[in-house]
């Protein structure tokens, strides 16, 4: 018995360099991170709430990461900084996601606000 | 035997689950709800990266993300209202800017990827995606890799600053204020305010 | 040929899913019985009887649940710990997911556990349940650094984050003698995925059942089945990392495999029923003052002895 994955992933890669399958191309993919892309700024810019505001940015984050990998597998032949892009892109989720949930608490503690118009005075 | 088709099933189901589950995060009830269909979305499109070939990142995103909506789902009990979403509840502003904004935003996106002819390079046959990943953060970027190591640093230390219940002179929720100059004495550096100097400590009370 | 590759592999881990949930039970029933806890039936029948019971008994409903999530999170819970087994690796050929990645896999499934923990106590609208959700969280979010550290650990001297390697590199020193530190904190691990014994913050009698509180019926058994399985899942792992996997004299590798699995699920379920249950404070205390530095400790000590070689 050969592994399942092993075969998977091998029967992916033979289909990729053999630019065999209809679906799976650069640009379907482009495709699908663009709608992840605008789906994800629809949310930042429409969400009142803070957290809510952040899942958008997360979203768009989704989408350039999609883009990177695609790029990375059918463009880049294979360059590592591909990859490392990705992993960068994953260092400032991690970086807004801590930053982000550590200001709600301070401006929560502050203001009893979670919400971004509550900081209107931010503004000035 | 074609399996190419096997990868395009596969690739099309992800593709919509991952748009769709992203599409419901903002149009659900609930604040829990919402953290974990972006999880699914972030799922999909980690199983999309093992079809291409990107055995490290894939998986990653699996990890990361499970713990990243975790922390998020527990925020969302803490300071939302409405947590279980048992009331319908709209939260937007700006509705028809974003809106536009987002569908604007994927067709400039849209037609760059299919107006742009990019190069047709794939994988090369013998590439070691996980070990080649590996030299490269650990050998060429090492010093880009490095310094997202030192941000994670400075980011821990100043989320713990910022969220800190002690500040540097006591309690958050007591004011906080720094010793007097003199024994006793006012607060140093900061003006006096209007009615309830004096030598007690000041109590903000916003509400 | 397609039929080996694709079938074969799942036929395996649904085989060893049912397998060991009911020798998890039975093993249970026996060590309490040794323990001189009342006998309760016959240890090989009555995990049958409870299921046949739960099955037929009516699926409980709260007040405005997550019906959905409620009813999924169960299945879900089982479907991890069917990924876990399927990177278990029964002989250098026999593995249903030998994935380049498999330990950082098995890292996901952890993290998911959390996920689908939580979301099994929060869905429920109920508050003994949600206490429970919030405690598992805490209690996750603390071992799966220790989970992570330990694993790196096993990683470095097969210098492969592959599952087979890792077994492979031991094939003059098992992992448990080289990193001594490693398969006990790897045991708490265990403990505290499966929210069993000394660790069973979620489920525990003080919250009336925690998460699974409100749930009765299929769910119910369906939960039960998978919280076994993923017993089973983690004693695979931590068989093939520290305890050298199929490698070993006279028997064929599945065979060791098994019997390496059934010790480690023998003192994981020994230790459910000896510790007493930790209290929940003390434990994230406990988890991340001291066997988090502990783990430092076994990566820096695998580190210097990957070096020496």
């Amino acid at each position: 018995m050969v592994a399942m994955s092993t075969t998977i992933i091998t029967i992916t890669r033979q289909a990729l360099l053999a630019r065999k399958e209809v679906w799976m191309t650069l640009v379907t993919l482009l495709l699908l991170a663009a709608a992840l892309i605008g789906i994800g700024l629809y949310g930042a810019l429409s969400q009142q709430s803070f957290v809510m505001l952040m899942m958008g940015l997360e979203l768009m984050l989704n989408g350039v990461m999609l883009a990177a990998v695609a790029f990375w597998a059918l463009s880049g032949a294979g360059a590592p900084e591909g990859q490392l892009l990705t992993i960068i892109v994953m260092a400032v989720m991690a970086i807004e996601m801590a930053m982000g949930f550590a200001l709600v608490v301070a401006v929560y503690r502050g203001k009893q606000a979670d919400m971004t118009e509550a900081l209107s005075e931010l503004k000035q | 035997m074609n399996h190419g088709i096997l990868v395009d099933i596969a690739f099309l189901l992800l593709a919509v689950l991952a748009v769709v589950s992203g599409w419901r995060v903002f149009r659900t009830d609930s604040m829990v709800r919402a953290s974990f269909f972006l999880l699914l979305s972030f799922i999909a499109v980690g199983a999309i990266m093992l079809l291409l070939a990107a055995e490290y990142l894939g998986v990653a995103m699996f990890f990361m993300m499970g713990v990243e909506m975790m922390v998020m789902a527990l925020f969302m009990v803490m300071f939302m209202m409405n947590p279980a979403g048992l009331n319908p509840m709209v939260m937007v502003h700006q509705h028809r800017i974003s809106m536009g904004a987002g569908v604007t935003a994927f067709l400039v996106l849209g037609l760059m990827a299919l107006l742009t002819r990019f190069p047709n390079r794939p994988l090369p046959a013998g590439l070691e995606p996980v070990a080649s990943l590996g030299h490269e953060m650990l050998g060429g970027s090492m010093l880009i890799f490095e310094s997202a190591a030192v941000v994670l640093l400075a980011t821990m230390i100043g989320v713990v600053v910022l969220s800190s219940h002690r500040g540097r002179y006591g309690a958050a929720n007591e004011g906080s204020l720094p010793p007097g100059l003199a024994p006793g004495g006012d607060p140093a550096g900061k003006p006096k305010e209007d009615q309830d100097g004096g030598h007690e400590h000041h109590h903000h009370h916003h509400h | 040929m397609i039929l080996n590759e694709m079938v074969l592999p799942i036929i395996v881990v649904l085989a060893v899913l049912v397998g060991g949930a009911y020798s998890v039970a039975v093993m249970d029933r026996v060590i309490a019985t040794r323990l001189g806890a009342p006998r309760a039936g016959n240890p090989w029948l009555s995990p049958l009887t409870r299921g046949a019971w739960l099955l037929v008994q009516q699926a409980n409903v709260t007040e405005a649940p997550d019906g959905r999530a409620w009813r999924l999170a169960p299945a879900l819970y089982l479907a991890l710990a069917a990924t876990g087994l399927a990177l278990v690796p029964w002989s250098e050929t026999l593995v249903a997911t030998d994935l380049a990645t498999s330990v950082v896999l098995w890292g996901s499934v952890e993290a998911l556990a959390t996920v689908v923990i939580f979301l099994h106590g929060w869905s429920a609208n109920a508050p003994l349940a949600l206490i429970g959700a919030y405690r598992y969280v805490a209690l996750g979010l603390s071992y799966l650094l220790i989970s992570m550290f330990v694993l790196i650990g096993v990683a470095l001297p097969a210098e492969s984050l592959q599952l087979t390697q890792v077994v492979m590199s031991q094939e003059g020193l098992w992992n448990v003698v080289r990193q001594p530190l490693g398969l006990p904190l790897f045991l708490v691990v265990g403990l505290g995925m499966t929210f069993w014994g000394p660790l069973n913050l979620a489920d525990s009698t003080d919250l009336a059942g925690g998460t699974a509180s409100e749930v009765s019926g299929p769910p119910r058994l369906v939960w039960d089945v998978a919280r076994a399985a993923m017993l089973v899942a983690f004693s695979g792992i931590a068989a093939s990392a520290f305890l050298g996997g199929w490698l070993g004299p006279w028997l064929s590798g599945p065979l060791w495999m098994v019997v390496k699995m059934l010790a480690v699920l023998a003192v994981l379920l020994w230790l459910g029923r000896v510790v007493p249950r930790v209290a929940p404070e003390r434990c994230v205390t406990g988890m991340w003052v001291v066997l988090l530095p502990l783990a430092f400790v076994d990566l820096i000590w695998a580190g210097v002895a990957a070096l020496w070689q």
